[in-house]
């Protein structure tokens, strides 16, 4: 289809200079034929069409090998005059009309497109499809790329597909600039493909977001559509679409302020979830007492909801960051009069403030005038662009939320490690308790970094196991917890979830759960069980003495233990 | 009056025309079959050929077809005139039945073309 497309354009730009080529070198051929010249012996003679048409070409193309087959007469001189003005303009006109040609702005992005679906077309891994590049979508694309993920991203603007093109991610990300929202471009980028995983969609515009997810569940129906959506009825809606996957920031800040404030440990796991680093200072614990909430827009709402189950008092300065703006002509909080607003809502004897606008500089202001006022105040900041890390950073805030941050982490969970996911939706049903015995238990297991991983039995993933399991072998999770180095201890691993191929989870199996082909587990250990444990799942020797405790003796070894057996006689 | 349907229908039949006018005569006869006829007819064929370029329809594409296999047949009549009469050196005689048989496939091609076009116009309601 593209390729066609092409091929039209060249030859809808190509037909006028292609005819005044051809009547050009007609006019100047026919001419050369009819006019008499004179031969060496002085004999009248007619070029013949050979002799006319070979001359023309190499003098229309000022190529100019002189005159043949015998010197011209004057007559024939005139007429060539008057041919080469005439055909080597054509000439010329079609070369250029050629060079404008490949300049084309159509025939460029016809070109990309076509290369594009080429691309795309042998594109045979899994891959995910990111709609629009901008802060978020960057940050997700890099973690993406660290899991080896591939991905194919479409903006509406040119400007940021260079700008993306210059990241120069790897594996190759594919992108191209076109029409978000129609359903040739989705089609363009591999929706209907097999192996198009998911699709994720995170504009700021709620409604525009709605009517891609059903633009992509009516393009594919299996799809893993991941959509952003910032109100409750937003979700509803997308809900009843059959949308499973709905990233909401502020819902997802207030579960993780939530479970800060009221259940820490079960914090710290969904911390660990989500790969960030597990020693916990003191002073990231979130205090009890009275809380002031800032902005009282969609986050506002929805932490004061969090507050509220949490059973703790809060007040709200009720600031619009735009009407601000207006009001003070000046992106900064802190003249006399807010102050005075401070004061009146409570900040001397509060201990916590938030700062939730939707302007990253009017929160770092309010902040800093609470401070000045009680120095001993928690300070909890929403930081609304990855842009503005390095100021929130210097500011010294005691907690901050980068919504944009929030969201690239879920979508990137979602997507590479779905059980993960899965398991941070259990943990929001247990309590802190529960919680405080599994941090105890990875706490006293180690204090290296642990690492989370997803393993699918299957042979690509677990060779050897898969293969023992087919063959009617059993083993429970105990024996593949063995260290490699001395079978008789544990290794520093911790197995968080199995699903089986029932869909059924169960949280933290113990040591006797008989492992089945194509369970997946959720694990979490440090780098040296992790490799040791895929060594035993992949490799037939290392399971073997697992097993049973002996190495498994092969080929020429097996006739070493013979011959040793022999010598015991 | 549609001025680009005039200047195609001029083409494509003047293409027809000349090419009927070359090969009509004795096929034996050398004489009856000028050169310059040959000539005009190839470079009337190429012209019409260029402007039915660019027409998306299927029938813009079957007229497009008919003219190349009409462009091939005349070029190919034109080599073996150059050939015969320049390179092998045998003089024009022993080629004329070649040279006016593939002009006359051309003819075919240029016949089915006409009524292709004429079928097209009768159809169009403006």
């Amino acid at each position: 289809m593209h390729s066609n497309n092409i091929l039209w354009i060249v030859i809808r730009r190509m037909r006028t200079p292609l005819l005044v080529i051809i009547i050009t070198f007609s006019i100047s051929i026919l001419g050369l034929v009819l006019i008499p010249g004179i031969d060496n012996n002085g004999h009248i003679y007619h070029m013949n069409f050979l002799d006319a048409f070979y001359f023309v070409t190499f003098m229309a193309s000022t190529i100019g090998f002189g005159e043949i087959p015998y010197e011209f007469t004057y007559a024939q001189r005139l007429w060539v005059l008057f041919s080469i003005y005439i055909s080597v303009i054509g000439w010329f006109y079609a070369i250029g009309a050629l060079v404008t040609l490949i300049q084309d702005k159509k025939l460029i992005s016809e070109l990309k497109i076509a290369k594009f679906s080429k691309k795309i077309k042998n594109l045979k891994e899994y891959f995910v499809i990111i709609l629009g590049y901008n802060h978020t979508t960057k940050d997700l694309i890099q973690r993406l790329s660290a899991d080896n993920k591939r991905i194919v991203v479409i903006d509406k603007n040119q400007e940021k597909i260079d700008e993306l093109e210059l990241e120069n991610f790897i594996p190759e990300v594919y992108a191209i600039s076109a029409n978000i929202d129609s359903p040739d471009t989705l089609r363009l980028a591999g929706i209907a493909k097999r192996n198009c995983k998911a699709i994720i969609v995170l504009f700021d515009n709620d409604f525009k977001n709605t009517k891609i997810a059903l633009l992509a569940r009516l393009l594919n129906q299996k799809i893993n559509i991941i959509v952003k959506s910032s109100t409750k009825e937003q979700t509803e809606h997308l809900k009843n679409l059959g949308i499973k996957s709905i990233i909401d920031p502020f819902n997802l800040v207030a579960n993780r302020f939530f479970l800060a404030i009221s259940a820490p440990n079960l914090w710290f796991l969904e911390m660990l979830i989500f790969g960030h680093k597990l020693d916990i200072k003191d002073y990231e614990a979130l205090p009890k007492g009275k809380y002031i909430i800032c902005g009282y827009g969609r986050m506002g709402k929805a932490l004061r909801e969090s507050l509220d189950k949490a059973n703790i008092e809060c007040s709200f300065i009720d600031l619009k960051s735009a009407a601000h703006k207006a009001k003070k002509n000046s992106a900064i909080f802190g003249d006399a009069q807010d102050y005075k607003e401070l004061v009146k809502a409570g900040v001397k004897n509060a201990v916590a403030i938030i700062a939730a606008t939707k302007d990253d500089l009017i929160n770092l202001t309010i902040l800093r005038a609470a401070k000045k006022i009680n120095p001993d105040i928690y300070t909890i900041g929403r930081e609304n662009t990855i842009d503005d890390i390095t100021i929130f950073n210097s500011a010294k805030i005691d907690r901050v939320y980068i919504l944009e941050e929030i969201i690239s982490e879920h979508v990137h969970r979602l997507v590479s490690m779905p059980l993960a996911y899965r398991f941070l939706e259990e943990l929001h049903k247990k309590s802190n308790d529960w919680g405080a015995d599994l941090t105890k238990s990875l706490k006293s297991m180690t204090n290296e970094d642990i690492e989370l991983f997803e393993v699918r039995i299957v042979k690509k993933e677990a060779y050897a196991l898969t293969k023992y399991l087919k063959n009617g072998g059993s083993i429970n999770l105990g024996l593949l917890a063995r260290s490699l180095g001395d079978r008789s201890k544990r290794s520093k691993i911790v197995f968080l979830m199995v699903k089986n191929r029932k869909e059924e989870v169960t949280l933290l199996p113990d040591d006797n759960y008989e492992v089945k082909v194509s369970d997946r587990l959720l694990v979490a250990s440090t780098q040296e069980a992790r490799e040791d444990f895929e060594l035993i799942i992949n490799n037939d020797n290392e399971l073997y003495y697992i097993l049973t405790g002996k190495e498994l003796r092969f080929g020429i070894y097996k006739f070493f233990d013979k011959i040793a057996k022999k010598g015991d006689k | 009056m549609n001025a680009q349907k005039v200047i195609s229908g001029f083409f494509i039949i003047l293409a027809m025309t000349l090419n009927f006018g070359f090969v009509y005569g004795d096929i034996n006869n050398f004489a009856h079959h000028s050169p310059y006829e040959l000539f005009a007819a190839i470079v009337v064929n190429f012209i019409a050929t260029v402007l039915k370029l660019g027409d998306k329809t299927q029938l813009g594409s079957v007229l497009l077809a008919t003219s190349l296999v009409a462009d091939i047949q005349l070029i190919a009549s034109a080599i073996v005139w150059a050939v015969s009469l320049y390179v092998a050196n045998h003089g024009i005689a022993s080629s004329a039945q070649v040279i006016v048989s593939l002009a006359s496939g051309a003819l075919l091609a240029n016949i089915v073309s006409v009524i292709l076009f004429m079928g097209d116009t009768l159809k169009s309601k403006r």
